[in-house]
């Protein structure tokens, strides 16, 4: 009977080892992703607070010649800019959203880009010094996605510094720095006030590489502090670090070889930091093929005070998606394989300031009145994924929030069936698809 | 009566026992200490990239290479990566105060001890003075530069 039992048992063990999922050293189980909608997602954030009035609603004349169509705006003060990059509107290749919501909290920046970026909305508690208070989505991707990938796939381009380096990763717990994207401010990161102190690093010979590794580590093991992972940042493999650095240094080369000229096609004296944002976007795509990039824009916030300079970015803004848009599609391994979804933070208010331009046009603030809550978004994907040239929502029936965008992101790339149930209170556009 | 009898007996036999020397046989007590042990705060960013400027360019760094420090330090995700390249950067100097290959080779303790006393604030023990001296004697192309590159971004060097 003894022996019967054991023999029993053993058949069932054996069994389960071969049934249950392998086990990686991390303790994560690796059940590839296979539900999969692209291998990888762009997300642009059209931010600064852009007014659907002069977005999708055309009240300027068409300040978006890239995104729609419609007779160009004939306002005075704006720059000469190429023509559009992408030879169709870029509206014709995906979905729009022309009445998606930000429905609650301030409609501050940085509080769009939190919701944006965590799915979870932000109330007037906001920390500006902090990490967000909820997972990012580069974290919930490091976290979950199967098999596992490193932070060298997730980058945050961000057009500032202030408290936007902070949206890598969250203070969420079982979350963090381990789970967090590469964060680059690029034009800070890469200008003439730094080329002096990290333009010219010094290279060492991989055998002398080696050996630094070898006598640090003999130093680390003879001292028992480490510094914690909050204060080292988001963390990468020596692999993807040596790759990372070598591309800072090739970002500083071509800027001091003057290959930066013109950025993205556009004359340096009419180019922005959105425009220089994007250049460096593209250059991270072109090098890394990340799977997930977010990149954001801000400089049609010049609103505040000079309504035409708002007006001039934003044409500038609609000519950089264009270009990250082409660039996307002539980057092997990213061309018909990614979902680059276009989305601003917040709107801005319907009654302008009391600040003038020299037009005499009003400035506009975005201090949460119904109007800076209208937003839009245009989703682009490769055909047969998602949806062309297709229209979802009226004013009278408004469709999708800000904080459905994260869980559209999990579920393109297919981590979402492997994220703790109940984390984010958004959903996903299944329209796109 | 009669045990007790047997009692003394036992005791004055045992105390009739002839006395024995004990030796006991094993090397000198000795407190070991872990390298630095008495470090335990961070440096802070600033800290960091100053003290780092400081010991390498023998000065106070200039407001204007501390503002473009940190400038770059905050615009890069990865701290340990910026870190390193801002190391890397200042060691590329002309100007950083390294001693040569071969003033390092006349005299190995000493440019060992001087290096653990400028980056560490500290003597070398003798494990790590016969680490540094056996890997610089045995290998000729370990140069002043990576011993100092590997000390500076090591982890003893973010703490203080």
């Amino acid at each position: 009977m003894k022996r019967r039992n054991f023999i029993k048992k053993t058949g069932v063990a054996t069994a389960a080892a071969f049934a249950a999922p392998y086990i990686l050293p991390s303790g994560r189980l690796f059940a590839r992703t296979l539900s999969r909608k692209a291998n990888h997602v762009v997300f642009c954030l059209f931010a600064g607070g852009v007014r659907n009035m002069e977005s999708v609603h055309q009240n300027e004349g068409n300040l978006m010649p890239s995104f729609f169509a419609g007779a160009n705006s004939t306002n005075p003060g704006l720059d000469p800019l190429p023509a559009s990059p992408w030879p169709v509107k870029l509206r014709t290749e995906g979905t729009l959203f022309p009445e998606m919501r930000y429905k609650e909290g301030p409609t501050g920046h940085f509080n769009g880009h939190t919701v944006a970026i965590t799915g979870v909305y932000t109330n007037t508690g906001l920390n500006l010094r902090a990490n967000p208070e909820y997972p990012t989505v580069f974290e919930y991707y490091l976290k979950h996605n199967s098999p596992a990938v490193t932070a060298k796939n997730a980058w945050w381009v961000s057009n500032a510094l202030g408290p936007y380096p902070a949206l890598n990763y969250s203070n969420f717990p079982g979350y963090g720095p381990m789970y967090g994207a590469n964060h680059i401010a690029p034009t800070s990161l890469v200008s003439l006030a730094t080329y002096p102190t990290i333009g010219q690093p010094k290279q060492f010979q991989f055998h002398e590489e080696e050996k630094v590794m070898e006598i640090r580590e003999f130093l680390n093991k003879n001292f028992n502090q480490k510094l914690d992972n909050a204060s080292a940042g988001n963390y990468n493999t020596p692999d993807d670090a040596a790759e990372i650095r070598a591309f800072i240094k090739t970002m500083f080369d071509k800027g001091v070889s003057g290959q930066f000229l013109n950025p993205l096609g556009v004359p340096t004296a009419t180019a922005n930091n959105d425009i220089f944002t994007i250049l460096f976007a593209e250059e991270v795509i072109k090098n890394f093929q990340p799977e997930l990039l977010v990149v954001n824009m801000t400089d049609v916030d010049a609103c505040h005070q000079n309504y035409t300079q708002y007006c001039n970015n934003l044409r500038k803004a609609d000519y950089a998606v264009a270009h990250l848009w082409k660039t996307i599609q002539e980057t092997p391994g990213m061309a018909d394989d990614t979902v680059l979804i276009i989305v601003p933070e917040h709107g801005r208010n319907l009654e302008g300031n009391t600040v003038t331009d020299i037009y005499g046009r009003f400035g506009i603030d975005h201090t949460g009145d119904n109007t800076s809550r209208e937003i839009f978004s245009l989703i682009l994907g490769p055909t047969g994924v998602i949806n062309k040239n297709q229209t979802v929502g009226t004013a009278a029936n408004p469709v999708g929030e800000s904080i459905d965008i994260v869980p559209t992101i999990a579920h393109i790339l297919g981590f979402d069936a492997h994220m703790p149930a109940g984390m984010l209170p958004g959903r996903v556009l299944t329209e796109i698809f | 009566m009669r045990n007790l009898r047997y009692l003394f007996l036992i005791i004055f036999l045992g105390a009739c026992k002839p006395t024995e020397n004990i030796y006991m046989y094993e090397v000198n007590e000795v407190e070991v200490t872990q390298a630095g042990i008495d470090k335990s705060n961070p440096k802070s960013d600033l800290e960091f990239i100053s003290l780092a400027y400081s010991d390498l360019f023998g000065k106070t760094i200039p407001d204007n290479t501390l503002q473009s420090m940190a400038l770059a330090y905050n615009a890069l995700g990865d701290k340990a990566l910026i870190a390193d390249l801002i190391i890397r950067n200042m060691l590329n100097s002309p100007d950083a105060d390294v001693p040569t290959a071969q003033e390092m080779r006349a005299d190995v303790d000493g440019f060992i001890t001087a290096a653990f006393k400028k980056l560490y604030v500290r003597e070398p023990g003798e494990y790590e003075l016969w680490y540094f001296r056996s890997l610089i004697e045995s290998d000729s192309e370990i140069t002043p530069e990576i011993i100092y590159y590997a000390l500076l971004t090591s982890d003893e060097y973010r703490f203080y």
